[in-house]
């Protein structure tokens, strides 16, 4: 730390010298963030399709483990994974279970949301989709499930977003992510509203463009704009294909 | 004998105590065109599900194109329920298109996902499919931007897409408007002239005239007359078709365009 002269206006913390501290809490953060939302969207559709298996106790698992898991506060999940488990002779690293906790959290919010999305997708359309002679599986994945990606994806990002901002609940098990280098800053420099004022700006600076990214997306996907290069292709080929068809 | 397509017998199909299809026997010959009638609820379009196993017949024997698909209650599964739809196609009241695929991707999907089809091959076959049906300009439009009737000739392109031994259609186009509807029923009647064989659930009595070989009345369950169109609709000795029928009868319906 130093007693730097650099200082502006109301901002009298030396963050120049704090940068990597700031520049390693971030990335932390992220690295969560990332971690975790990966593992919750898969366990959060694994999770939605055990709710629609013909399987009774595979539905059961899925709906006990959602209501469960929907009822706790993540501070007492993060809490159980990194020290209850430990009190068992389970140690897991700082990482492991803070994404554990998150996943765990996120998985039972990302399961409604996506159950939702699956069973949005009319009913006549899967029956058509059958009637074709199409597996189940193939019903699934194209037919209902890029429909309800397109559905779901609001949600989502609500949830990852705010998933972004529990990473700072992990302070309380030491992450070293964002919050934890706020608070280290602001215990050696005593400029607390300073300090996590810019924290605050940092995890606003980080949010702000995920909503605005999904916002321009479901727009894209709205307007029928193929988002796979593979649709695109086929698209192409079929514009060839009916010019030649239209000028005959 | 001649070569039957479809064959149904002594079909029962029961939803828990509701017994909607009470012995149906029905034999489709390749080629032909026939018309379910009756009214809603009588068990039409059930019996249509029951052909490509949407629904599992209670009781009964269903026969398509010399496979036995249920018999006695048990009905294929599977692999083998997937190969039957590959070889029977449908087309719903509500035309069921794919959201979020555009028109020629609808009918490209069956080709490319079941029938194995290269991207290429799919792709003309599908534009092809559709200026048959009338809409090669719409192949790129997305099914939200069509019209019903549109969308419908669309579905039906689709059902085409694998080259079906039989269409089965559950009244196309009691959702349409006048117009849409004829546009469609046009282009089932140019299918018919091409000797594909269709079955098909409608209240469209002019077109069951027009273009069916045989008419089937069903009502509670049963066929209650099965026949020559003219004869169905306006020689009827079953007291029961004559009144269903008396509507179309009185209001001018004996002459036709």
């Amino acid at each position: 730390m130093s007693l730097s002269v650099a200082s502006f206006g109301p901002f009298h913390v030396d963050w120049i010298s704090w940068a990597p501290t700031l520049g390693s809490g971030i990335v932390k953060t992220i690295e969560f963030t990332f971690a975790s939302f990966v593992g919750a969207v898969v366990a959060g559709l694994l999770l939605a399709l055990m709710r629609e298996s013909p399987a009774a106790p595979v539905r059961w698992l899925a709906r006990i483990y959602t209501e469960i898991f929907k009822n706790l506060p993540l501070l007492t999940e993060i809490f159980l994974v990194y020290f209850g488990l430990a009190s068992l002779g389970l140690r897991l690293s700082v990482f492991q279970a803070g994404c554990a906790s998150l996943v765990v959290f996120y998985a039972a919010y990302l399961s409604e949301i996506f159950r939702g999305g699956l069973q949005s997708v009319a009913a006549g359309q899967r029956e058509a989709a059958h009637a074709l002679g199409l597996t189940e599986r193939e019903v699934l994945t194209w037919v209902v499930i890029p429909q309800a990606v397109r559905l779901v994806m609001p949600a989502t990002t609500t949830m990852l977003v705010d998933m972004l901002k529990s990473t700072s609940l992990l302070i309380t098990i030491s992450a070293a992510e964002l919050m934890t280098a706020g608070q280290l800053i602001a215990s050696t420099t005593f400029r607390a509203m300073e300090v996590y004022f810019v924290i605050g700006v940092i995890y606003f600076a980080m949010c702000y463009p995920l909503s605005v990214t999904s916002l321009w997306l479901e727009k894209r996907l709205k307007a029928g704009i193929p988002l796979s290069p593979r649709r695109r292709r086929l698209i192409t080929q079929v514009r060839l294909a009916s010019a030649g068809e239209v000028a005959s | 004998m001649s070569d039957s397509v479809i064959r149904v017998e002594n079909l029962v199909k029961s939803f828990g105590h509701n017994r909607v299809l009470d012995g149906i026997d029905l034999v489709v010959n390749r080629g032909e065109v026939v018309s379910l009638m009756g009214r809603s609820g009588g068990g039409k379009t059930t019996l249509l599900r029951c052909l490509n196993l949407l629904e599992e017949p209670t009781q009964g024997v269903v026969v398509v194109d010399g496979e036995v698909v249920s018999k006695d209650g048990k009905s294929l599964h599977r692999a083998q329920r997937v190969q039957l739809r590959q070889r029977v196609g449908m087309v719903f009241q509500s035309f069921n298109l794919f959201q979020h695929l555009t028109a020629a991707e609808n009918v490209a999907l069956p080709l490319l996902r079941v029938g194995k089809v290269e991207r290429g091959e799919a792709v003309r076959r599908a534009v092809d499919l559709l200026a048959r049906v009338g809409l090669a300009d719409k192949a790129l439009e997305l099914p939200a931007r069509l019209s019903g009737g549109q969308q419908q000739r669309v579905a039906i392109a689709r059902a085409l897409a694998l080259r079906p031994v039989a269409l089965l259609f559950d009244e196309p186009t009691s959702a349409l408007d006048p117009e849409s509807s004829r546009e469609v029923l046009e282009v089932m009647r140019e299918l018919s002239t091409e000797g594909i064989t269709m079955l098909v659930s409608t209240h469209e009595v002019g077109f069951a005239l027009d273009a069916s070989h045989q008419i089937v009345f069903i009502d509670r369950g049963r066929v209650v007359h099965a026949g020559p169109p003219r004869e169905v609709v306006f020689e009827s000795a079953s007291e029961r078709t004559r009144e269903f029928f008396a509507g179309f009868v009185r209001h001018g319906g004996g002459a036709l365009t």
